[in-house]
């Protein structure tokens, strides 16, 4: 259902400065933007991921898009990539009203997207992915010319400086080749606008350098490019126009020269601060509850060296991709670790997740719905899962000792059900969040590993599940905590390590935690 | 308003999915009954009917095992072919022993083994369950072959084949069983923690496992109690049939998933009942004797049951397309 | 290049198993190495080759089809009954591929579109088609074939067995379509990464529901080759063909998962199970011993694929 445009543009002081046409001033900007978004809203159940977003791309210009994670990045990716429709607002070309509702519109109009999650097909050959579904004809009808994909291939990989061999299946190369391809796969649809999300993040700094100059050809030669960088230092050296988004809203369009690095962080996090209420200075650690020396596995991880004190929330933070779930997956026995021990209590660990859980750790992981719920089962089924062998040590189930169970800590986190026999997937984010809590509690967890605890739900539900963890470290628990919000590990913990490329950069007492540190040792090379 | 955090849930009053589910099935079976009585005199009869419940006893043994794989989200082909080769083993043993407990004791055993085989390629190889135990299928299928030759056993002690065809206060005896195991199934599965970690790891395997559910030990145990299941079954087949030859388990793998899927067990797992089962078995039953009672061909089964399978697995498709929308 | 080095490297896995039971039959048995013993195992291989081929494609987008054998017994029932009523082999033969399509079509549809799982699907169709079997024939044989019939499976073009031509041809085409078609390309995309497809803006249930048809369509042609092979159709005659062409695929390398697939690995599997079960035979021993070979040769190649999986992880 389509309602009717409310708001088109605020008048205020950043529209005007969303509308000044960009340097690089060609023919096209009599014309208008090359695509203008105005009042774009998505709604999902739960949380509204962009709320009336407008701002112009023009041709030839880097458009930065930053924003904290959940701030509506990849939800505007999608919209621009025809993946979502959005509830509201329209796209214009050139003053036209244009319709993006698929992704063969989004081609046809000339967007391509870079994902992070890549959509290349492990067994076909690199050459067959970028041209997948744009196979040129071969000579007998009905048959594809595969010399020519193979040599076009070439040609826009030789565009990047790229030397990964064209027949090799995709499978077998390493994710910054994989990335390659991604980008390979784009540029070869000759892209009016390209939206890349992060694309330097697995590239080395000669890869880097190919992409950077090939983005600037690419810009000489009007094409829009729309990049989202976590990383200051490329946002202000490409470019031309930054866009900052923060819970889903537009907070304002600058030009590079007329900010700063700390300016910028400041409008991303904004007022999210004050939401946050800063742990008291009391903090008295006890005996150590978790301990990892050595921490080395197949996932990517090398030399984990880190504890976690009884009363204490300790960050592990990075930028997403460094490795924080697979130490946390590591420590809690859902994964392989090829070398390196973990101590629970002062007692050693080896096993599974079900040992982890008697032991009494905790998971809180990164996506509830897919690892922390099961989405079909009630709000009660879940709040108990973990604590069956606990609750009912002859293995005998009673239903109403369970609901009992549930209905006393849908109390004590407020989750807002109906009841317990409601299905967990009607809840919010954040009530689905505190269910994933509950579940811990219930089976009386004293180590709680929290990954992403905030993603994606929102303010309110925020404060109260912080306010939770210090109810719980104040008990006694041990936390350790991921997260990709800055300021969130800043204000929430008591100390933190930063975490590159797999391994421990670096650990930030409570003194020196602040966001500039923790950039600084995250950052690669930088 | 930043965050529209309240979609709210709508509180209609409905009941649960559970209840809703059985009380359809109940209603077909109603239904199928009323057309069935209509239709031929002799339906309405004690005999007959006594003679449905016995077959829908046979068919609920073996999907009762069946139940509990698909409910974790996997599936078992190599059922009917593992209660063909423990009917086999069982019928040698009793004549050769003469001892019906070690025929049962051997049917149960090999059942078990097959099930255990089943899931330890699913947890330890991680080979996907359908591709697993479709392999064991033709291993067991081709080892009863090779065990029987050709030759069929037939002959067992009365005392046996009361099992299978006998009375007691006018009702067949493996009604009787087929109640007990209902209560013991029903308490399993709903009344032990064992239970409860089955459904919850055909939910979300992933959540499970990182819920500190020991998933795959659970996965072995559905697996060998599927295989068990299939052994007990097969006792009851054979006592019922009193002769074993070595396609005795073909052509039962359909019907079994059929009573299963009928019975409103998601083959996506997490969702289902073994009384739903029971009834799909019994929804089942009566179709096929209806078939019967109206003198069609029994030529006619496999298209019959292959026909409600698939709808039976479109319906449930459809309606939770529109639970979840 | 990569890719040609990583299929030859899987060459050996399948090569050698029929190296090896090539170089055992041969010491055990005079009668299996001499000429017209080869040609017949080629020649038997043939029908098992038209639904391995795309049994590979099935594979590859991780479905399975369970109703190939029954769908091969009715086209040949169905080609059978109206060769009698009509007298025309090639109306006959068009009733058979169509029955063919129309299962694979209705096996890709309820995959595809209903998205009903394919074990499931094909299991409910392999028991339709099973049944028209048998209510067609009520239960015996269809006997009375046109003599020119036998040509099909025991004529020679150019002192060729026609089987063999036909196998040829279906390889080729199947080759040129995995390999130089878009069609082709998408396959190994539906198992490996839907989601790409979609991204690129390719209908990825049309293309799924297409891969089932031509299942469907090759076990109507083979129907041809059964008929004629037997001269009368029986309504068991290839119940669980299915098994022999999925352990084919599987020992030929093609993997459950992922969307990895090779079809000359198919041809060399098809080759190993047809030395396998024709040796077996030469020392007489009984089916049962070769369905339980066949089936613990798939555990081995699973086994194989399930050491290396937990590997690579």
């Amino acid at each position: 259902m389509r309602l009717p445009l409310l708001v088109i543009r605020n008048q205020s002081r950043m529209t005007d400065l969303a509308t000044i046409a960009p340097v690089q001033a060609d023919s096209a900007t009599a014309r208008g933007p090359l695509l203008e978004l105005r009042g774009i809203c998505k709604t999902f159940p739960g949380v509204r991921a962009l709320d009336n977003v407008s701002f112009p791309i023009w041709a030839g210009e880097i458009h930065m898009l930053c924003g904290e994670n959940g701030a509506g990045k990849s939800s505007l990716m999608k919209v621009l990539c025809g993946a979502y429709v959005a509830d509201e607002g329209e796209l214009y070309n050139h003053g036209e009203k244009i319709e993006i509702k698929s992704t063969l519109d989004a081609r046809q109009f000339g967007i391509a997207v870079i994902f992070q999650e890549f959509s290349l097909v492990p067994y076909l050959s690199v050459a067959q992915n970028i041209y997948l579904g744009r196979e040129f004809p071969g000579k007998i009808p009905g048959t594809i010319d595969r010399q020519k994909i193979r040599s076009e291939a070439q040609r826009v990989l030789g565009m990047i400086g790229s030397d990964i061999d064209i027949d090799a299946p995709v499978h077998t190369l390493g994710v910054a080749q994989q990335q390659i391809v991604e980008i390979a796969k784009a540029l070869s649809q000759n892209a009016r606008i390209l939206v890349m999300d992060e694309p330097t993040s697995a590239l080395s700094d000669t890869e880097t350098e190919h992409l950077f100059g090939m983005m600037r050809r690419l810009k000489a030669a009007g094409v829009a490019i729309v990049y989202i960088s976590h990383r200051m230092a490329e946002v202000f050296l490409l470019g031309d126009r930054i866009t900052i988004l923060r819970d889903g809203k537009m907070v304002a369009t600058v030009l590079p020269n007329e900010t700063t690095p700390s300016d910028l962080v400041q409008k991303m996090v904004g007022r999210k601060v004050d939401a946050i209420h800063r742990r008291g200075d009391n903090i008295k650690p006890g005996a150590v509850a978790l301990d990892v020396k050595g921490l080395t596995g197949p996932s990517g991880i090398s030399d984990i060296n880190l504890n976690v004190r009884a009363g204490e929330i300790v960050g592990l933070c990075g930028l997403v991709g460094s490795g924080r779930t697979e130490v946390a997956r590591a420590i809690f026995g859902a994964d392989r670790i090829t070398a390196g021990e973990v101590t629970f209590f002062g007692k050693r660990f080896s096993g599974g997740p079900d040992e982890a859980t008697r032991m009494g750790v905790a998971l809180i992981p990164e996506s509830r719905k897919s690892q922390g719920l099961a989405l079909i089962r009630s709000v009660g089924d879940n709040i108990v899962v973990s604590s069956l062998d606990k609750l009912f040590p002859s293995h005998i189930f009673h239903p109403g000792k369970a609901a009992k169970v549930a209905q006393a800590m849908i109390k004590k986190l407020r989750i807002a059900t109906p009841s317990p026999r409601r299905a967990v997937q009607v809840l919010s984010g954040g009530n689905q969040q505190k269910v994933v809590i509950g579940k811990w509690l219930a089976a009386e967890a004293k180590l709680f590993i929290f990954d992403e605890p905030t993603r994606g739900i929102d303010v309110g539900a925020k404060a109260e599940i912080f306010a939770l963890m210090y109810d719980l470290v104040e008990n006694g628990a041990a936390i350790l905590m991921i997260s990709s919000e800055l300021s969130e590990i800043v204000n929430v913990c008591d100390r933190a390590y930063v975490m590159r490329e797999g391994i421990i950069a670096g650990e930030l007492s409570r003194e020196r935690l602040n966001e500039e540190n923790i950039l600084q040792l995250g950052m690669h090379h930088e | 308003m930043s965050q529209v955090e309240a979609v709210a849930p709508k509180f209609k009053l409905t009941l649960s999915r559970d209840v809703t589910d059985v009380a359809y099935r109940l209603l077909a079976v109603a239904i199928i009954c009323v057309v069935l009585s209509i239709a031929s005199d002799a339906f309405l009869t004690a005999n007959n009917l006594l003679n449905v419940l016995r077959q829908a006893s046979l068919v609920f043994f073996m999907a009762s095992g069946l139940t509990l794989v698909i409910l974790t989200g996997k599936i078992d082909l190599s059922i009917g072919a593992t209660v063909g080769l423990s009917a086999c083993v069982a019928a040698t043993v009793i004549k050769s022993t003469g001892s019906p407990w070690l025929g049962a004791g051997a049917a149960i055993g090999i059942g078990a083994i097959v099930g255990l085989g089943n899931g330890l390629m699913v947890t330890k190889l991680r080979i996907p369950s359908f591709i697993a135990t479709y392999g064991m299928l033709w291993v067991v299928q081709g080892a009863t072959y090779y065990y029987m030759s050709g030759q069929s056993v037939y002959g067992f002690p009365a005392g046996f084949r009361a099992l299978g065809s006998g009375y007691l206060l006018g009702i067949p005896i493996p009604v009787y069983l087929m109640v007990a195991f209902l209560i013991i199934g029903y308490f399993f599965t709903k009344r032990t923690t064992w239970g409860q970690q089955i459904y919850a790891t055909g939910a979300n395997t992933v959540a499970a496992r990182l819920s500190g559910i020991p998933v795959n030990s659970r996965l072995n145990l559905v697996f060998i109690l599927s295989g068990a299941m299939a052994g007990l079954a097969s006792l009851i087949y054979l006592a019922r049939l009193n002769s074993a030859e070595g396609d005795i388990g073909e052509t039962l793998t359909l019907p079994t998933i059929a009573a299963v899927v009928i019975g409103g067990t998601s083959l996506f797992g997490g969702v289902g009942s073994l009384f739903g089962t029971f009834i799909g078995g019994l929804i089942l039953t009566l179709i096929l004797n209806g078939m019967n009672l109206v003198n069609m061909n029994a030529n006619w089964q496999p298209l019959v049951t292959g026909v409600i399978v698939l709808l039976a697995v479109w319906l449930d498709m459809k309606t939770r397309s529109k639970t979840d929308g | 290049m990569a890719q040609g080095m990583a299929t030859l490297g899987r060459v050996p896995g399948v090569a050698f198993v029929l190296v090896a039971l090539f170089a055992i039959f041969a010491a055990m048995s005079p009668g299996f190495s001499t000429a017209p013993n080869l040609s017949n195992i080629l020649v038997q291989s043939s029908i098992l080759l038209l639904l391995a081929l795309p049994m590979t494609f099935i594979i590859m987008t991780e479905g399975l089809d369970l109703s190939i054998g029954a769908v091969l017994t009715l086209g040949s029932v169905v080609l059978a009954s109206v060769a009698v009523s009509t007298g025309s082999l090639t109306i006959a033969f068009i009733a058979a591929v169509a029955i063919g399509l129309a299962f694979g079509l209705l096996n890709g549809w309820l995959i595809a579109w209903i998205d009903i799982p394919p074990f499931v699907t094909t299991l409910g169709t392999l028991g339709i088609a099973q049944g028209l079997c048998l209510v067609i024939t009520d239960g015996t044989s269809i006997v009375g074939m046109p003599p020119s019939l036998h040509f099909f499976y025991s004529g020679t073009v150019l002192g060729i067995p026609f089987p063999l031509i036909l196998a040829a041809v279906a390889y080729a085409v199947m080759h040129g379509i995995l390999y130089h078609t878009r069609f082709g390309t998408y396959v190994p995309a539906l198992g490996g990464n839907r989601e790409a497809l979609r991204h690129a803006g390719i209908n990825d249930r049309r293309v799924l529901a297409i891969v089932y048809g031509i299942g469907g369509l090759m076990a109507g042609i083979g129907a041809l080759l059964l008929t004629s092979r037997i001269s009368s159709a029986h309504p068991t005659a290839a119940i669980g063909m299915e098994f022999d062409a999925i352990a084919a695929v599987a020992v030929g390398g093609t993997q459950f998962e992922r969307g990895e697939g090779w079809l000359l690995g198919t041809l060399l599997g098809v080759v190993t199970i047809g030395v396998l079960r024709n040796g077996l035979n030469l020392l007489a021993m009984p089916s049962s011993i070769q369905v339980i070979c066949v089936g613990l040769l798939v555990i081995v190649a699973l086994f194989f694929d399930g050491v290396r999986k937990a590997h690579d992880s």
